[in-house]
């Protein structure tokens, strides 16, 4: 088993070539030295044979603030609270009646009846009637493969600019009929005759009038999200320390970029919220060592994870804007970042070969050698905390000699990374997590953080994000300071 | 093989009218003190052209956790030839009484794939009468194979005990269980099993026997709950092995404590590369997730 074993690593983007892109003619530098490092390791076909691709641009995010389930949103829709996030995006930037590429947003439990969900939200929006979108699922990696996915076409030059987004209820969440109500009245529909309805009728049974409530739980192992992180948490050995201490620091930034105005142009409030309700300024190590253990107290090993070091079930919506560099321009709008690279990866999960959330530490050592880094050449690392026990795990996996040999066919370990750089502004745990809304948010912050930094040692500052998902799923990505 | 030649059925005989005369032959016995002697039938019975209902198919997939394709799985074929091989132990010269037989173990060979659209010939007879420790216990195996055919794409060896029932002739073997001493890994599934689960099994596989049904049905036969089949566990276990095991392999199951429903089973299964990596076998266990009890243990190998 290998980086390479797990997926043959495809063509390389010819993004980083030495040669800048032909389009480019706003006056913006070549491809600074980071992406020249990344020329000189490919070793695919050669960059000049293959089409030339342009640059993909943040513009800027907005999103709501994210609330607790059963708080401030408890009545607002999916819908609701994605065109909230889009309308303060197109206030913010000036694109009232404006015709965009492409939106695409998705929302991880959605009702059946928003199989539109993106286009009715952008129906009722300021945006132009005449912008297409799509829905786009993924689970939590929803948000951030939205982003990949329209980045990679204004990149081939099919659209100028993209709202990427997600949005999710776990308030407002789909409640199915039972399968023998939903199987009654389906054949009811179908009959013709009375007597037949009437047959169809009597299967009818109380029971099947109870409704069936979305759960988080794997379909193919019954267990759920949190007890699948017990059992990885458990076999790398995290304790409870290090998960309370990484909450810790969660809440810690976040309070702290509050203070500081980080989010004052990257959010809008809404139904009263200035700020994530999940938000605990005055937490301390203490009081999160009073909680007790919700997951893994079945399974034998001491448990460890807390309501106070899992992400609990939020409400709340985030936007992207993306452009080509030649509309952002056009328009007179920043453009903070770019985006560099992403990758997907999938583990074998089901019979525990590797944890359930371990995707993302096969994905982001497969997307760092594509893009000729390590992880030293990472400034800021934004590490979607499902639980703090997902954080801690990956980076364990990446510290350990094993894992690295066998499983990621390196030398030794894949490598450490710098605490001071991991999720400087807060994440999941103290922001909540609205599933398919959590790249959003994360894809903002971070370039709006990369475009302060601007750069490092004379090349643009970078940036990777890693969002683990469920079915065993991960999608990371790499951004650079325009 | 019966020197007369098999009991050809003119169909798949019904279960609920052999659990009825199963019960009156009980009785019949009980009263008149007679028994069917101390060997078992030679005969064998036989159905042809046999076809599963693509409805009861669905139904049973979807209920085991099997994507619905037009492949027979291997525990419905299990369940398709139950009738038949029901019938031999209800024979009048069948020396155990059927009812409250338990299941001890399963071996099925599944060597080529069959679909639905295909008519089966089942044979079932019975072999290996043999002592047990605390009964007696014998083998009922069943054939199936594609009508017309002579090769056998399913073979099936279902180990009974008849508990409390000692033969005259037939050793007491002395083995203990081995059931002691296990402790519980980390589970890598868990069920949820409603106290439904027999009735919706055995709506998918025609096994209406009354312990499974109810707390009722299951108390007037001696059981203090209904027990989930142990065929619909060792299947999901089948299909929690998934699609690694081709279409070609062979399927254990030995069981021990029984599921008394409702219930939360929990289970590890693990697999076994060779050194190219290539799949050899699955193993599985499942435990009481509150009491650690062992409920089953098999396995799914390639042939």
């Amino acid at each position: 088993m290998s980086v390479n074993g797990q997926s043959a690593p495809g063509p390389k983007e010819p993004t980083r070539a030495a040669t800048p892109p032909a389009a480019k003619g706003t006056g913006t530098p070549a491809a600074g030295s980071g992406t020249d490092l990344a020329a000189g390791a490919a070793a695919g076909p050669a960059a000049s044979q293959l089409p030339q691709v342009r640059r993909a641009v943040i513009v800027g995010g907005n999103r709501i603030p994210f609330a607790r389930t059963g708080g401030a949103y408890t009545k607002s829709s999916n819908q609701d609270m994605l065109t909230a996030a889009l309308d303060g995006l197109i206030a913010r930037f000036g694109l009232q009646d404006e015709r965009i590429g492409e939106v695409a947003a998705g929302a991880v439990l959605k009702h059946s009846r928003d199989f539109n969900l993106t286009r009715e939200a952008v129906l009722g929006s300021a945006l132009s009637a005449e912008t297409p979108a799509y829905d786009l699922q993924q689970a939590c990696a929803t948000g951030l493969e939205t982003v990949l996915g329209l980045a990679n076409k204004i990149k081939l030059g099919q659209i100028d600019s993209a709202i990427a987004g997600g949005v999710d209820s776990a308030s407002d969440a789909p409640i199915a009929v039972s399968e023998g109500l939903r199987e009654v009245l389906l054949d009811l529909n179908r009959a013709k005759t009375l007597p037949q309805r009437l047959q169809v009728l009597s299967r009818l049974r109380p029971k099947d009038l109870t409704p069936d409530a979305p759960n988080t739980g794997e379909p193919r192992t019954g267990l759920s999200m949190g007890e699948h992180q017990a059992l990885t948490t458990a076999q790398w050995k995290i304790t409870r320390e290090a998960q309370d201490e990484l909450a810790f620091n969660s809440h810690r930034n976040l309070a702290a970029a509050y203070d500081a105005g980080f989010f004052d142009d990257l959010l809008t409030p809404y139904r009263g919220l200035t700020r994530d309700s999940n938000l605990r300024a005055d937490t301390s190590l203490e009081k999160l060592a009073t909680l007790k253990p919700v997951f893994g107290k079945s399974l034998g090993s001491a448990a460890t994870m807390t309501a106070g070091n899992s992400t609990p079930l939020t409400d709340g919506a985030s936007t992207v804007l993306l452009a080509s560099e030649e509309w952002a321009d056009a328009h007179d709008l920043p453009k903070l970042a770019t985006v560099v690279d992403g990758e997907a990866a999938a583990v074998d999960f089901v019979h525990g070969k590797d944890g359930l959330l371990m995707a993302p530490a096969f994905a982001v050592p497969r997307l760092l050698a594509r893009n000729g880094l390590s992880l030293e050449d990472i400034d800021f690392f934004e590490i979607h905390e499902a639980f703090a026990g997902t954080v801690l795990s990956t980076l364990a996996a990446w510290e350990d000699e094993e894992f690295g040999r066998t499983r990621l066919g390196l030398d030794g370990a894949f490598g450490s990374i710098d605490r001071t750089r991991l999720n400087v502004h807060g994440s999941s745990l103290a922001a909540g997590h609205p599933f398919a809304a959590t790249g959003g948010r994360i894809v903002a912050s971070l370039a709006k953080m990369l475009h302060a930094k601007d750069r490092v040692d004379g090349r643009p500052a970078r940036g990777l994000i890693s969002i683990c998902a469920a079915g065993g799923q991960g999608v990371v990505a790499i951004l650079e300071a325009h | 093989m019966s020197p007369s030649g098999p009991v050809i059925l003119g169909e798949m005989p019904s279960l609920s009218k052999l659990y009825v005369n199963a019960a009156a032959t009980a009785a019949r016995r009980r009263v008149l003190g007679t028994h069917a002697g101390n060997g078992l039938p030679e005969a064998r019975h036989e159905v042809r052209g046999v076809k599963a209902a693509v409805e009861n198919l669905t139904a049973y997939q979807h209920l085991i956790g099997e994507t619905a394709s037009d492949v027979l799985p291997a525990g419905f074929i299990h369940a398709l030839a139950f009738p038949l091989a029901m019938s031999v132990m209800n024979r009048d010269d069948f020396p155990l009484p059927l009812l409250g037989m338990i299941h001890l173990q399963n071996h099925v060979v599944q060597s080529a794939p069959l679909r639905f659209t295909q008519a089966l010939d089942v044979r079932a007879w019975t072999e290996n009468l043999r002592g047990h420790r605390s009964g007696t216990q014998l083998d009922v195996v069943t054939e199936v194979g594609c009508t017309g055919e002579d090769a056998v794409s399913w073979r099936g060896v279902s180990t009974y005990l008849a508990k409390g029932v000692f033969l005259p002739g037939l050793d007491k073997t002395t083995a203990a269980s081995a059931a002691a001493d296990f402790s519980a890994p980390d589970p890598t599934a868990l069920w949820q099993l409603g106290v439904d689960t027999g009735r919706a099994y055995a709506a998918v596989s025609g096994d209406f026997n009354p312990i499974h049904l109810s707390v009722l049905s299951a108390k007037a036969l001696g059981m203090r709950r209904s027990i989930a089949h142990g065929m619909y566990l060792a299947s999901r276990a089948l299909a929690d092995v998934g699609a690694v095991k081709g279409e070609a392999f062979s399927w254990d199951v030995a069981f021990e404590a029984p599921v008394f429903l409702p219930a939360r089973v929990a289970l590890d299964i693990s697999s076994v590369q060779d050194t190219a990596g290539a799949w050899q076998r699955s193993g599985y266990v499942a435990w009481n997730a509150r009491s650690g009890r062992r409920h089953f243990s098999g396995s799914v190998a390639a042939l």
